[in-house]
């Protein structure tokens, strides 16, 4: 019996040998480690992504309710037709930015904050995040601020949402003090800071650049501290001239993520084919823009705009026309109505401006009228704008954007600021000029006219609007955080007012 | 009399007979002290000893006697030997019919063999030797039983000689038979015929033990591959429906070469796969979606791809055992908790020469028509109909025009047409479908070694006729058996399958469907085609370019993917002693895939085009060790034990390649895109197992099952990735036990308790990583996305293993000689600590975050009844219903959150949700407000209703299924009538949201002529009375679509799903062709909806595998096959 000894030994040692194998978990962690993902972050690398991502979250359909763009398309024409079947678009910037931008610097933050070495990066990216809360809640008015991007974190998968007013002293008090953190011992973002490459005296002048226009905002609501903002951005030194201006530097080829994205949907969305015809989406440029520039005899019409005759684009003032907002199926004539320049406002490797010397000219202009800064007069301000505002485009498109001092001058010329006038007549004024000058920033448009009041646009009242023919005052949450934080949402709801596009929002208060 | 021990166990008498090896004094036959014994007695005494059934006729041993010293001195080694010394000198003969059979029977002078009638019984359905068969001569008791070779001998009495006598011919799970017989000397071919209501039958259970079902302490249904041949799916898995109680089994309406939804029992998790694991010949297999399932809302490339069961040649199956229960499935561990289906490949067959086997199947598919549309006004706005070719465009997919009079108008190819209803877009837009599969199967073998090989080519074309899908399959197998003791097995399957155009779903870009259900109803969609112009361009139909031009799609869109699938097993048995074997397993289940989408050059809304590719390499591997013992203890326990070790390694190594604008126009190759990004993605997985099982038996009355798994996964937290779970059944044979009334063939209890375990299906669950984005420009990184929904998920360190833990009870009858049948089953099925991937609000930062926190309950009954109304040797009548309620609720999800989110519809109509309190997948909407005495709340302002927030509008999963098989044969016809239907869930239907913003439903019909009157209450609570005028009606309909609830219906149905009329072609009147069996049959599949409550798509369409069930979004109409079915074996 001897062999069947033998023979169970092994069969024992084999199935011994088996379940030793079976639960040895050793090489689980090598099993379980994505090789095509890295376990490390590189803050610099997100820092560029979330620059890119902060410059791409636009909510592209304002264009059409700031007048510059619309189409006979009632889906691509809610913007300026406001068709309350398609409300949803509005919640856009909302459902994208959290988990883009404002996750990515809330990881950045979280990677540099505790190396005092890197406290450079660290201002940097707090400032950035400012830029993009304020580009979030301008068009929503109460949102997750205090507990948002803390999923990974705190776990905290429903952040309360909060008050306006309270981001807002928060966003001041994060500009405030990132602009004064800085030390230009310590490195920087360098290269990987598409805005600046790192340069510590422009980065602090984009952070009182955009506390300045923060501080504006709140003219409305709080006209004393929207003074005291006011004058700590100005004393701490804004963006004038246009070496400084924000922008960032797009590609024409390769990655969609490295072009400028204004351009890139407004090309893919309609203007691809090049044709005046095959419009995608039916866009063409609104009757009220085109109007504005033609009458005013603006130079940046031949820039902005084109009429394609023969398939072929023709920037003769004489031959652009705008489309009325009016229109819900293509009109016969379609291909006579002006469209984007592919040169300037729909080149894909255009720089895009964040703050430009223009916006900031205008501000300071109103600032004089406010009695809140002296360092210069309104008018000589406002002109500065307008240059700015011209000077810009030879920036965004070096071969095709260029516009002559000659020009220039003439257009200030014939256009001073009255200083005769009433204040409004010169805020109506200055803020019509801002209107030209964001132009494709639809959205800080948007914000300069609720606070503003100009220039001053004439409502759309098409068929089936959702705002009784009036313009937005605000964007509509997400449906889907009815879903996934309804909490939250509804107090919000209860503090602001219905989540509707004419519930105005704190700092637009009558 | 003639005897028969009460009870016959298999593998007894061996157990015995080795016991007998060393036989010493005490072993031996203990027999009075005379000085002669009774012949009976002795016998007895050699029946008891050994424990064997010795069948006599009655009084041949009375008045004999045998020496007692003979016997006594003498030491039996076995059975044999024992009864021939018994009998020597005696005037009686033996002999062995089996290990645990013997007869005695009566030597008669003078002509011994003369009057012994001798023959052969086989099985009427493979010509298998039917081994134990009992021959009696019919009214006495006179008889005898088969050999292993299924060979009897009969003898005659002297006195029954001369005439013709009557047997009786019969074996269990047989129809007995009789025979008149008049020439003794001829040898008799018997064939006995399968009877359907078998009392015992033996099943395939998990890692493939046969087991007899009485000895189950839970449910389980297995079902013949024969019933896949006939009438055939081209998933295997589509035509389980309506055939086992307890499974939903639906068909997807995605076109050939598309993916099945298989649920048992419920969904029992929330994101993860809620899908049976698919085990051929006890190993399993991959069934994933290469690049993942259709999703409800996509764009573009989003197309059913396929999934892995559905390479399964229905023709290679023997049988499809469905075990749906924790218990039955608890020894494969955590992919098992939703069930198992185990499907048995047919294996060669000992036999003379090669046999083979031929089914041929022709079908042919009809696209049905679901539309219920309005033809009194026909295309064009405000009460307008279009007379130019840039109106007839504009208004392209709108009915909002004229009332439909027959006059001249123009469409959109710019031509005068009759402004007339166009009823038969459907009809006019998709062609014939059709289906052809050949098998030709091979099989043969000796005692050693037997094979079998198939080759199969299915051929099948789409209703769209670009739509094609090709599938080769060769299968072989082959059992050799080396020695006594070990028995080496091998199985490899090859397949390749190609898909060509299979339809896009969800939304309306590059969806073909779109364009012959949108249009407007005055345009026959033909006048459309071919879609584009003499540069290739699309030809535009409507205002918007995404809803593609369907002859553009058909004609210009490029779809095609390639899987070349094998799926090896090899298997080594070797019995180390009697009673104790060791088996090892190895098998591989491996594709590659290569799929490519073109978005052609000239589409309308992405002029420059679209591309989009995947290649991956799939493989499941799976490494099996198992030892099993049995033995008998008395003679009334049984005890088998098996103990096993599996490592479980799964990978997929994919690239998706992706890209915009083709630089080259009309040239498709990805080296021709301005923008492309290549994303690698490696996923693998390990899981190792050991596992054990325990079965006990008392006097084949009581049995009980014990098993044991312990799993270790590598998804999951390196803390917490192990987890041991148990099950436990039992089984108890009522009928045995006592007296029940005669009717009463069989009633046996069962109850079960089971344990499963399971880890992420998913590995990098566990650590947050980055990943670099590709850039042009500076590089950049982000949190790496989830590879499968491109959000970024938060991972979870202390991922552990989820459980899911199911009671069952129920009870089996069966009832005068099983003509009669039920089988009840209840069970109560939770799931806890399941892995969630749940939708967070953005605003954390991320989509999704992945938990171990939901809880899960499906609670249900299932039924089925059998019954024999008609049986005669001409005609019989089986009736087979079985139908199952599931009663699904979600217990807990994220802490502090009563909802998650699982999908979403286009546009945001309508979503899916899981809600604390609610069933699983709930279908989520908005209303239009009302007051409390019922009436619509407008806003005043907008003359809209006011819509509310979120509400639930229905269950997304039909809790009722059930499922009518009616089988008549008369001679050689027989007819299968298969009725099923799915009751109490709704649908929310994509099409009828469009088709109501375009004004083709019924519903739109109000307010054409004079406009609209809305009448209601205000915001305020007071009266609101507004008219919508004419020119304002389409942008009034079009904002229906804020209201979801107008646009979710009672999805139940019933359908005659499958009838077959097939004849059996008497093969002995054509002899020449030396045919064993042939067979020709009508057969048809989804002929009639009998009753259903959807007035314009059809309740089944949905379009994707995944759990989001629910939606409808203008699939592929559903069709009606019918054709032809040959098979004939040689």
């Amino acid at each position: 019996m001897r062999t069947h000894q033998q023979k169970y030994k092994a069969i024992f040692f084999l199935i011994l040998t088996a379940i030793g194998a079976v639960s040895c978990t050793k090489d689980f962690d090598k099993i379980n480690t994505n090789p095509e993902a890295s376990a490390q972050i590189q803050p610099s690398f997100v820092f560029t992504k979330s620059q890119y991502d902060g410059a791409k979250n636009n909510l592209n359909l304002l264009l059409g309710t700031m007048q510059y763009t619309t189409s006979f398309n009632d889906v691509a024409g809610f913007g300026s037709k406001y068709i309350s079947s398609q409300s949803e678009q509005s919640s856009a910037v909302f459902n994208a930015g959290y988990y883009q931008e404002i996750n990515e610097l809330a990881l950045v933050i979280t990677a540099v904050a505790p190396n005092p070495e890197q406290v450079n990066m660290l201002a940097a990216a707090r400032i950035w995040r400012a830029y993009c809360y304020s580009r979030i809640t301008d068009l929503y008015g109460d949102i997750p601020y205090f507990q948002a991007a803390k999923g990974y974190t705190d776990a905290s998968y429903k952040p309360t949402y909060d008050a306006q007013q309270a981001i807002y002293a928060d966003l001041l008090k994060e500009l405030d003090e990132a602009a004064l953190s800085f030390n230009t011992t310590k490195p920087t973002f360098a290269a990987a800071d598409l805005i600046y490459s790192g340069n510590i005296v422009q980065w602090k002048k984009f952070a009182y650049s955009l506390m300045l226009r923060l501080g504006m905002r709140m003219t409305k609501v709080d006209a004393g501290l929207a003074e005291t903002w006011v004058k700590k951005a100005i004393a701490g030194g804004v963006i004038t001239a246009d070496a400084d201006i924000a922008k960032i530097n797009y590609l024409s080829a390769g990655q969609d993520i490295n072009k400028n994205p204004i351009s890139l949907k407004l090309y893919n969305d309609d203007y691809i084919k090049a044709d005046g015809t095959t419009n995608t989406e039916g866009g063409k440029y609104q009757e009220y823009f085109i109007t504005q520039l033609k009458t005013n005899k603006d130079p940046r019409l031949g820039i902005f705009s084109v009429v394609y005759v023969n398939k072929v684009p023709d920037t003769t003032a004489a031959l652009q026309k705008g489309m009325p907002a009016t229109f819900g199926s293509r009109p016969a004539d379609f291909v006579t109505y002006s469209e984007p320049n592919l040169k300037t406002v729909v080149a894909i490797g255009a720089a895009k401006i964040i703050i430009g010397a223009a916006e900031t000219n205008f501000l300071l202009a109103e600032a004089v009228l406010r009695g809140w800064y002296n360092g210069a007069t309104a008018s000589v301000l406002y002109e500065n704008g307008v240059r700015s505002a011209f000077k810009q485009w030879a920036i965004i498109s070096p071969t095709d954007g260029i516009i002559s001092d000659l020009q220039i001058n003439t257009y200030i010329k014939y256009h001073p600021l009255i200083t005769t006038g009433t204040v409004e007549d010169q805020k109506k004024q200055i803020f019509t000029e801002f209107w030209k000058a964001v132009f494709p920033d639809a959205q800080e448009a948007f914000s300069s006219y609720r606070r503003t009041g100009y220039p001053a646009l004439v409502p759309n009242n098409y068929v089936g609007n959702a705002t009784n023919g009036q313009i937005f005052r605000r964007m509509l949450y997400p449906l889907s955080e009815q879903n996934l934080n309804k909490e939250g949402l509804a107090a919000a709801v209860a503090r602001q007012g219905p989540d509707t596009f004419l519930t105005r929002i704190w700092w637009d208060k009558l | 009399m003639l005897l028969f021990g009460s009870s016959i166990f298999p593998g007894y008498a061996q157990v015995i007979a080795s016991n007998t090896v060393h036989l010493n004094k005490s072993n031996r036959i203990q027999l009075p002290s005379e000085n002669r014994t009774g012949l009976k007695l002795a016998v007895e005494a050699i029946k008891k000893q050994f424990k064997i059934n010795i069948a006599y006729k009655e009084g041949i041993l009375e008045n004999k006697s045998i020496p007692t010293a003979q016997v006594e001195n003498l030491v039996f080694t076995d059975p044999y030997e024992a009864l021939k010394q018994t009998l020597n000198g005696t005037a009686l003969d033996f002999s062995k019919i089996s290990e645990s059979q013997y007869i005695i029977t009566e030597i008669t002078s003078g002509n011994l063999f003369a009057d012994v009638i001798k023959g052969k019984i086989t099985s009427g359905t493979d010509n298998l030797p039917l081994i134990g068969a009992t021959v009696y001569i019919k009214g006495t008791k006179i008889g005898s039983s088969t050999d292993a070779n299924g060979m009897f001998a009969l003898t005659v009495p002297e006195n029954m000689k001369g005439k013709p006598l009557t047997l009786t011919i019969a074996s269990v799970g047989f129809t007995a038979q009789e025979r008149v017989i008049t020439d003794f000397s001829a040898p008799l071919n018997i064939k006995l015929e399968e009877s359907s209501n078998k009392l015992s039958e033996v099943v395939v259970t998990a890692l493939g033990i046969k087991r007899d079902t009485k000895s189950l302490g839970y449910a389980l249904t297995e079902v013949k591959g024969s019933e896949f041949t006939q009438a055939r799916e081209n998933n295997l898995a589509n035509a389980l429906t309506g055939k086992v109680a307890g499974v939903n089994a639906s068909g997807l309406s995605t076109g050939p070469g598309g993916s099945s939804r298989v649920i048992i029992r419920g969904n029992g998790s929330f994101n993860g796969n809620n899908q049976p694991l698919y085990v051929v010949n006890g190993m399993p297999i991959d069934n994933s979606v290469p690049g993942g399932s259709a999703t409800t809302n996509g764009l573009g490339n989003n197309v059913d791809r396929g999934d892995g069961i559905s390479s399964i040649n229905p023709d290679d199956i023997e049988s499809i055992t469905v075990l749906k229960g924790g218990t039955a499935a608890a020894l494969y561990g955590s992919r098992a908790s939703n069930g198992v289906i185990l499907i048995t490949t047919k294996k060669g067959k000992m036999q003379k020469g090669v046999g083979i086997e031929y089914n041929t199947t022709f079908t042919l598919e009809k696209a049905i028509n679901d539309n219920d549309y309005q033809y009194e006004y026909g295309q064009g706005l405000n009460g307008v109909k279009p007379m130019t070719q840039a109106d007839a465009i504009a208004t392209g997919r709108l009915s909002f025009g004229a009332k439909i009079d027959g006059s001249d108008y123009v469409a959109a190819d710019g031509l005068t047409h009759s402004y007339s209803a166009q009823k038969d877009n459907i009809k006019n837009f998709y062609s014939t479908g059709t289906n052809f599969t050949n098998t030709i199967a091979f099989t043969g073998g000796n005692e050693g070694t037997t094979y079998r090989l198939s080759i199969s080519d299915l051929d099948s074309k789409g209703i769209i006729e670009t739509t094609k899908f090709k599938r080769q399959t060769a299968n072989l197998n082959i059992n050799a058996k080396i020695s006594n003791k070990l028995r080496v097995e091998g199985l490899a399957q090859y397949n390749l399958e190609r898909g060509f155009n299979r339809t896009l779903a969800g939304d309306a870009l590059g969806n073909p469907n779109w364009t012959p259900y949108e249009v407007a109803n005055t345009v026959d969609v033909r006048w459309l085609a071919p879609g584009f112009d003499a540069s290739g361009n699309q030809t535009p139909w409507n205002d918007a370019p995404i809803a593609t031009n369907g002859y553009f799609v058909k004609n210009k869109y490029q779809e095609n993917d390639t899987k070349n699938r094998f799926i090896g097993q090899g298997s080594i048995t070797y019995d180390v002693v009697k009673n104790f074997s060791l088996k090892g397993v190895l098998s591989r289940d491996f594709y590659n895939y290569n799929y490519t989408f073109v978005l052609p050059t000239g589409d309308l809304y992405i002029p420059n085009g679209q591309y989009s590719g995947i290649k991956s390499d799939v493989s499941e591997t799976n490494a099996l060790l198992t030892g099993n013992y049995k033995t008998r203890i008395k003679d009334k326990f049984g005890i088998s034990v098996l103990g096993g070790v599996n490592s479980r390694r799964f990978e997929n190594k994919q690239l998706n390649m992706d890209g915009l604008t083709f630089t080259i126009p009309y040239f498709y190759s990805y080296s021709n895109l301005a923008t492309s990004t290549t994303t690698p993605r490696t996923e693998r997985i390990r899981t190792n197992s050991i596992f054990g099982s325990a079965d006990f038996d008392y006097n084949n009355l009581l049995f009980l099952t014990y098993t044991a798994r312990n799993d270790w996964f590598s998804t999951l937290s390196p803390e917490d990735n192990s987890i041991l779970y148990q099950s436990v059944g039992g089984s108890f044979v009522l009928s045995d036990a006592v007296k029940l009334p005669s009717s009463i063939d069989m009633l046996r209890l069962r109850g079960s308790w089971a344990q499963v375990g399971g880890g992420a299906a998913d590995p990098y669950k566990i650590n947050l990583t980055y990943s670099n984005v590709p850039s042009s420009g500076q590089p950049l990184q982000n949190v790496t996305l989830n590879p499968a929904t491109l959000t970024n998920d938060i991972t979870n360190r202390l991922l552990k293993p989820y459980t899911s833990t199911t009671y069952e009870g129920g009870m089996e009858l069966k009832m005068f000689k099983g003509r009669l049948g039920l089988d009840l089953t209840y069970y109560n099925r939770k799931t806890t600590n399941d892995i969630l991937n749940a939708a967070i609000s953005p605003t954390s930062g991320y989509n999704n975050v992945i938990l171990n926190v939901g809880e899960l309950s499906n609670k249900g009954v299932e039924a089925l009844f059998t019954g024999t109304p008609v049986s005669t040797s001409a005609f019989s009548w089986n009736v087979s219903y079985n139908v199952s309620y599931n009663k699904s609720e979600v217990i807990k999800l994220v802490e502090g959150t009563n909802t998650f989110q699982v999908a979403n519809s286009v546009g945001n109509w309508g979503y899916i949700n899981q809600t604390v309190g609610s069933s699983y997948g709930t279908i989520v909407g908005t209303r239009m407000l009302r007051n409390a005495q019922g009436q619509i709340v407008y806003d005043a302002a907008t003359k809209r209703p006011v819509k509310t927030g979120l509400e639930e509008l229905g269950d997304g999963v039909p809790p009722l299924t059930m499922g009518l098989s009616n089988d008549f044969r008369y001679k050689n016809f027989n007819l299968n009538l298969l009725v099923d239907g799915k009751f109490g869930n709704k649908v929310f239907s994509v099409k009828e949201v469009y088709a109501t913003r375009l004004g083709l439903l019924k519903s739109t019909l109000p307010g054409r002529e004079s406009g609209l009157a809305l009448s209601g209450v205000d915001q305020a609570g007071n009266a609101f009375n507004a008219t919508i005028p004419v020119n304002e009606l389409r942008a009034y309909y079009n904002d229906m679509r804020n209201y979801s609830e107008l646009f979710v219906h009672d999805g139940s149905f019933i359908k005659l799903r499958q009838v077959i009329l097939s004849y059996n072609i008497p093969v002995n009147d054509i002899k020449m062709l030396k045919l064993q069996s042939a067979s020709i049959s009508f057969v048809a599949r989804n002929l009639l909806t009998l009753y259903k409550k959807t007035d314009n798509f059809d309740p089944e369409s949905s379009f994707t595998n995944g759990n989001a069930q629910g939606f409808e979004s203008i699939g592929l109409p559903r069709t009606r096959t019918f054709g032809l079915n040959l098979m004939v074996k040689f």
